[in-house]
């Protein structure tokens, strides 16, 4: 299984940029007995080597790459984050059998401040054919935030450590990130996010506007779909006892 | 998946690995266990969304919603006309997107008249109400309209995941010839009223 890479330059702030994601999915196939981490590297201008209970798993992870997964035993994990061996972070976090989990390492709401590590629990369950479960993070150095999509604001409000879930159809998104309640100027985008079926998309902003290091680090995850396809019929009456009551053109027509 | 929100689901979780007891671990050089990770919490503007089912007709009259699937192109609705269907690939209540297709019978032979036989008088700006346990969502009836039976999927919109949230209520109508059915479709579509909550 090919772990992701993402690596991109920072995206610029004004115009579209691209996220090219096209066949950048992993499957969640680990055994049912272990954990499945992922990391998200999310310090800009770092490259970051990182252990699992003292464990090696990964070395010069620059910055808005996605790793892993890495499959761990149950329990309680340390992670540590070294850059050049001199440690950056280090915490514990607690995985349950089965579970798969994002760590993402990343500035805290003020950038001066040490850097903070956040765990994201991954919801594999499948969305309906044609659709994608899209989770969207903010894990930047920026205020509550308003994330809009389509120009809309679908995530209202989010904080620093905070993320929102939804279930959207297949297609690419023009997506946006504003201070909450205003129109801008965008701390990050607009940019393009495409989006394909049966996965779920995590979208990490990272990065300090005030020294425009803004970028995104996105995760897929294929999930497969649920529910049946799309009917071409829906026959619901069999006995002509409404005949009576239906009123000749009594509604509008479609045909 | 149950119908429970997603967002209850996750703080349900965020709360079990919260209240694991902590284990050895590993410690640092001085023996020093590290600080946990900051939990990752769903925004407070989290969207609530549920697979409907309980259905409220204007006049109070209420109805289970089952799942229904496709089964060889045509809505498997149940048979039990006072029951209606969802159906399994269209959006759930509270989507940002797509519709939330629910069908059933007008009437059958077996049954007589059905539940959504009350939708061949409802009117715009008429409200329906699908709830889950003790979710909810209000919609306002937007547009009555008709389409043959053998156009249903390619020539109305009944189907479509893409657009603005919304409910299509569809049922049977038009002419009806005894051993073929009715010759039309009726959808009802209604616009969400606020958030579900």
């Amino acid at each position: 299984m090919a772990p992701i890479t993402i690596n991109r330059a920072p995206l610029v702030l004004i115009g579209i940029a691209s996220l090219a994601l096209a066949g950048a999915m992993t499957s969640p196939g680990h055994a049912a007995d272990t954990a499945e981490i992922y990391v998200v590297q999310g310090l800009p201008d770092q490259s970051l080597d990182v252990s699992v209970d003292g464990r090696s798993v990964d070395q010069g992870v620059d910055t808005a790459k996605v790793v892993g997964p890495f499959d761990v035993e149950p329990g309680s994990r340390t992670m540590t984050f070294t850059d050049g061996g001199e440690t950056v972070l280090e915490r514990t976090l607690e995985v349950t059998a089965g579970s798969s989990t994002d760590v993402v390492i990343h500035l805290p709401v003020s950038a001066s401040a040490a850097p903070t590590v956040t765990e994201f629990e991954n919801d594999l369950s499948s969305p309906p054919r044609g659709k994608a479960t899209l989770a969207v993070a903010h894990t930047a150095a920026v205020p509550p935030a308003d994330i809009r999509v389509d120009g809309k604001v679908l995530f209202e409000n989010v904080a620093n450590g905070e993320s929102l879930t939804l279930v959207v159809p297949a297609g690419t998104y023009t997506v946006d990130i504003v201070p909450t309640g205003k129109d801008g100027p965008a701390v990050l985008g607009p940019l393009e996010l495409p989006v394909n079926a049966g996965g779920l998309d995590r979208v990490f902003a990272v990065g300090d506007p005030t020294k425009k290091t803004m970028n995104v680090a996105v995760h897929t995850i294929a999930t497969g779909s649920s529910g049946s396809d799309r009917p071409k019929q829906v026959n619901t009456g069999t006995g002509g006892q409404a005949a009576g009551y239906i009123a000749p053109l009594g509604a509008g027509l479609f045909d | 998946m149950s119908p429970i929100a997603r967002a209850s689901i996750t703080g349900l979780l965020a709360g079990l690995i919260a209240g694991c007891a902590t284990g050895p671990g590993h410690t640092d050089a001085a023996g020093v266990e590290p600080p946990a990770a900051r939990e990752g919490l769903p925004a407070a503007s989290t969207r609530l969304t549920f697979v409907p089912e309980q259905v409220t007709l204007p006049g109070g009259s209420t109805a289970k919603v089952r799942p229904a699937s496709t089964v060889d192109g045509l809505l498997v609705v149940p048979e039990n006309v006072r029951h209606v269907g969802w159906w399994d690939g269209s959006a759930s209540v509270g989507d940002p997107y797509g519709s939330t297709v629910i069908a059933g019978h007008v009437d059958s032979a077996t049954g007589g008249l059905g539940y959504f036989s009350r939708l061949l008088s409802i009117g715009k700006g008429e409200r329906v109400t699908v709830r889950s346990g003790a979710h909810r969502l209000a919609y306002r009836i937007v547009s009555v309209r008709s389409v043959s039976r053998t156009k249903l999927a390619t020539t109305s919109p009944a189907f479509d995941q893409s657009g603005e949230h919304r409910l299509v209520l569809i049922t049977c109508t038009g002419t009806f010839r005894p051993g073929r059915g009715y010759d039309r479709n009726l959808i009802v579509t209604g616009e969400p009223i606020g958030l579900a909550r």
